[in-house]
């Protein structure tokens, strides 16, 4: 009776949770996004998705990949073949002892007439082979130690359970002739850890066994010409598919950064983990917010996550997306004034123009705000001990200590494509190269770190290579770009290697 | 000849056609290239914000080729240059070298300073050298004319990278000319694309691109030729971009290097990916002798 009713529960539990998680899908949001767009009409967008999908020809692409990714699983097999022979001795065994045990009554004994053993080797070996596969995932995430592979709360959950499961099913199989105390007493614990794991699937990582298969379904169909609305949902669902393997960061081109800025939002499975969490809540503090937003702009766009993804989740979309919502809001990120927005600038006609202008203008304005040019004509600029101790704080390396070499023939400034470029230079970049190199030798920190000039620096070495001096124009912009980055960042303090 | 393959994070998403055009070409030279999946940034995007981050994702890429045991055959300039530079730090800075190690030995690696890091137009100009590559130019270009744009992080700063004379630069000028077309002499040749600051101040980059463009048509180029995925897509992506503003129609086409060699050593379009750019260069191939 206990159990029946215990049974129930946890299929209740389990029902209602998975009509709460996919409704999730068609409620949350995430980017930019059209407000009016409702959750009905995104879900009769997904429906008209969908039989648009299952009467084309797309049916055979559906096929093909359920076979070759989903059943075979042949996108972890490119990647690592350990993983691979890991994941499929649990998905094997798993899927065997799911249709052949727990649902006997139903698919086993309608198979086979005679259907009955008393004790049942299969299951016991079917259980040690999954043990072994969990045995490999402990082994891959305590001892083998791939670099930069996180392992959360989660994970150990799901492994516990899994293995607690297993272990009593095994006894009990095995105990069932022996003993019948001992048989009954593990036996509930069996029972009692599979109801719970049915109950909390939904809401584990184990939910990946549907919504996996989904995204490796959905994405194998969907491309550029997909309707906006059905991206949206896509999305909201991806974060569900990701089972948190860390494939993404092990490939990740700049995860080798997060070994110096230790920030963990500048790996992607990080990303991915603070995004489920953050679709249904979305607000987080100003440092929250400044971690995130730098993890994902340190991103060069490279697509290795997305061809590495063995739940085919579409990262390099949603990264594009979730960063401009999230740069959107307010705060100012410094890496915007750097390399790692040439993705976006080669990408700015898919944006509305303001929504692409306004955070590159707050970044340079937050960067630039301590600058002033003394009145020229009144102030005598004082050379007191402050401006010593900037140039003895600035930590300027011995290579950028040859400011002090300069002799203002402004060469620098005379072969500078950056000034040449504008009829008033000092009204659009504040200072020239010559002088910014001037400030540094005075001592003048916010003259030498503020100017707008070092951020439209294009880094060409042209003043460089021209200085008569030997004056490393570009590295010293280098370093004080790195230094009003770090005054900025101040708050924050996330900086330095460790 | 063999070296370690680095094609940085742009070249295999963005513009394939120099990757495949360059592997075409060096197996015709018989140079052979390996690769290793393990490359990542080079770290020239957060130069400007976080300094030793950039020495540390390039000291990486460096470790692991020396692990290998074999020196860099670099496709982007701005990868290029920016390998050297960390390179060259660690060597000026020994303190440096040690905390980037510390940090490198937690997956084994360690930066000693071994590994050689060479810009792809430098190994054939070098190595191969030019008598050897105009014997296997079967097909010459004749009547074009030719604007090299050599990138600004391969030339400059010049005793860290050491690739060519900074102000009077010929290789890439040579290596052209063997092709059989005519490399011009243009006032605004060394200057930059422009790439750099794209997306942080888009009217200022796309002047000097524009700038750069109008320079060489009125010099009479017929196409440009460039070596780096930026210059590349700068020239090509981004002019597309600005081509659709009415005030720049007939725009000037761009081409990377490996794709002009192939075409004078008989390679077909498709091995060199020549329909990969947003602008269509098919036209070049009527320059052929």
């Amino acid at each position: 009776m206990f159990y029946r009713i215990a049974l129930y529960a946890a299929l209740a539990v389990f029902g209602i949770g998975l009509i709460y998680k996919i409704s999730g899908w068609f409620r949350h949001r995430l980017g930019i996004h059209d407000p009016s767009i409702t959750t009905s009409t995104r879900f009769s967008a997904a429906l008209k998705g969908l039989f648009a999908v299952l009467f084309s020809q797309k049916v055979v692409t559906l096929v093909r990949v359920f076979t070759m990714d989903v059943l075979f699983q042949a996108r972890i097999l490119e990647k690592d073949k350990l993983r691979w022979f890991m994941h499929m001795l649990i998905f094997a065994s798993f899927m065997f002892l799911l249709l052949t045990h727990a649902l006997d009554k139903i698919i086993t004994t309608s198979l086979f007439n005679a259907y009955y053993l008393r004790l049942n080797p299969f299951l016991i070996v079917t259980g040690l082979l999954l043990l072994s596969g969990i045995a490999i995932a402990l082994y891959r995430r305590f001892i083998l130690k791939v670099p930069r592979l996180k392992t959360s709360a989660m994970d150990h959950y799901v492994i516990i359970l899994l293995g607690i499961i297993m272990i009593s099913g095994i006894a009990t199989e095995s105990t069932k002739l022996t003993s019948y105390n001992h048989y009954q007493n593990i036996w509930n614990i069996h029972i009692l850890a599979c109801l719970l794991g049915l109950a909390y699937l939904p809401f584990s990582k184990m939910f990946h066994v549907l919504t996996t298969p989904i995204s490796l379904l959905v994405n194998a169909v969907m491309d550029k010409n997909s309707d906006p609305v059905n991206v949206m949902t896509r999305q909201v669902m991806e974060l569900d598919a990701c089972t948190h393997c860390g494939t993404c960061s092990n490939r990740c081109s700049v995860a080798v950064a997060f070994d110096s800025i230790r920030n963990g939002y500048i790996l992607p499975s990080e990303r991915m983990r603070f995004l489920k969490d953050y679709v249904t809540r979305k607000n987080i503090g100003t440092q929250g917010l400044a971690a995130i937003q730098q993890g994902i702009y340190l991103c060069t766009n490279c697509d290795r996550c997305t061809v590495a993804c063995p739940a085919g989740i579409n990262l390099r979309d949603l990264w594009f997306n979730v960063r401009e919502e999230l740069i959107q809001r307010g705060h100012p990120v410094s890496l915007m004034l750097t390399p790692f927005s040439f993705y976006r600038g080669l990408h700015q006609q898919t944006l509305d123009p303001e929504q692409y202008n306004t955070p590159i203008k707050q970044a340079q304005i937050a960067l630039t705000e301590h600058f002033g040019v003394p009145d020229k004509t009144a102030d005598v600029i004082p050379l007191t001990s402050a401006n010593r101790d900037f140039k003895k704080s600035a930590g300027l390396s011995t290579l950028a200590g040859t400011y002090s070499h300069c002799f203002t023939c402004e060469n620098c400034s005379t072969v500078c494509p950056v000034v040449g470029n504008y009829e008033h230079p000092e009204e659009q970049l504040d200072l020239l190269p010559h002088q910014i190199i001037r400030s540094v030798g005075l001592g003048l920190k916010d003259l030498a770190i503020g100017s707008r000039m070092l951020w439209y620096c294009l880094t060409c070495y042209q003043c460089q290579e021209h200085c008569p001096q030997g004056v490393k124009v570009t590295d010293i912009f280098y370093e004080l770009k790195n230094l009003a980055v770090k005054r900025q960042d101040e708050p924050a303090g996330k900086q330095g290697m460790r | 000849m063999k070296f370690a393959l680095f094609l940085g994070c742009n070249i295999p998403v963005r513009v394939r056609q120099y990757e495949r055009s360059a592997r075409a070409v060096l197996d015709k030279l018989g140079v052979a290239v390996v690769d290793n999946t393990e490359f990542k940034c080079c770290g020239n995007p957060i130069r400007n914000t976080d300094n030793k981050t950039f020495v540390l994702m390039a000291a990486r890429n460096l470790a692991l080729a020396e692990k290998q045991g074999l020196d860099m055959m670099v496709l982007c300039k701005c990868c290029f240059g920016s390998l050297k530079k960390a390179a060259h730090l660690m060597k000026q800075d020994s303190e440096l070298q040690e905390e980037v190690n510390a940090v490198l030995a937690r997956e084994g690696l360690r930066f000693k300073g071994t590994v050689e890091v060479r810009h792809f137009l430098s190994v054939l100009y070098h190595d191969i050298g030019i008598t050897d590559l105009k014997e296997k130019i079967i097909q010459p270009f004749k009547g074009i004319k030719i604007a090299t744009h050599n990138g600004c992080h391969a030339l400059r700063p010049s005793e860290v990278t050491q690739f060519d004379n900074p102000v009077a630069p010929v290789l890439f000028d040579e290596l052209v000319s063997a092709t059989g077309a005519q490399s011009i002499d243009w006032p605004l040749k060394l200057e930059c694309c422009g790439a750099p600051l794209l997306g942080v101040n888009d009217t200022l980059s796309m002047n000097l691109t524009e700038k750069k463009l109008a320079d060489a048509k009125a010099t009479g180029a017929d196409c440009l030729c460039v070596a780096c995925p930026y210059c590349q897509m700068q020239f090509d992506s981004v002019q597309q971009m600005t081509a659709s503003r009415p005030k720049t129609s007939n725009p000037l086409l761009s081409i990377v290097f490996p794709q002009l060699l192939g075409l004078s050593m008989g390679i077909g379009n498709k091995a060199l990916g020549l329909t990969r750019h947003m602008l269509d260069i098919g036209g070049i191939a009527s320059f052929l002798e």
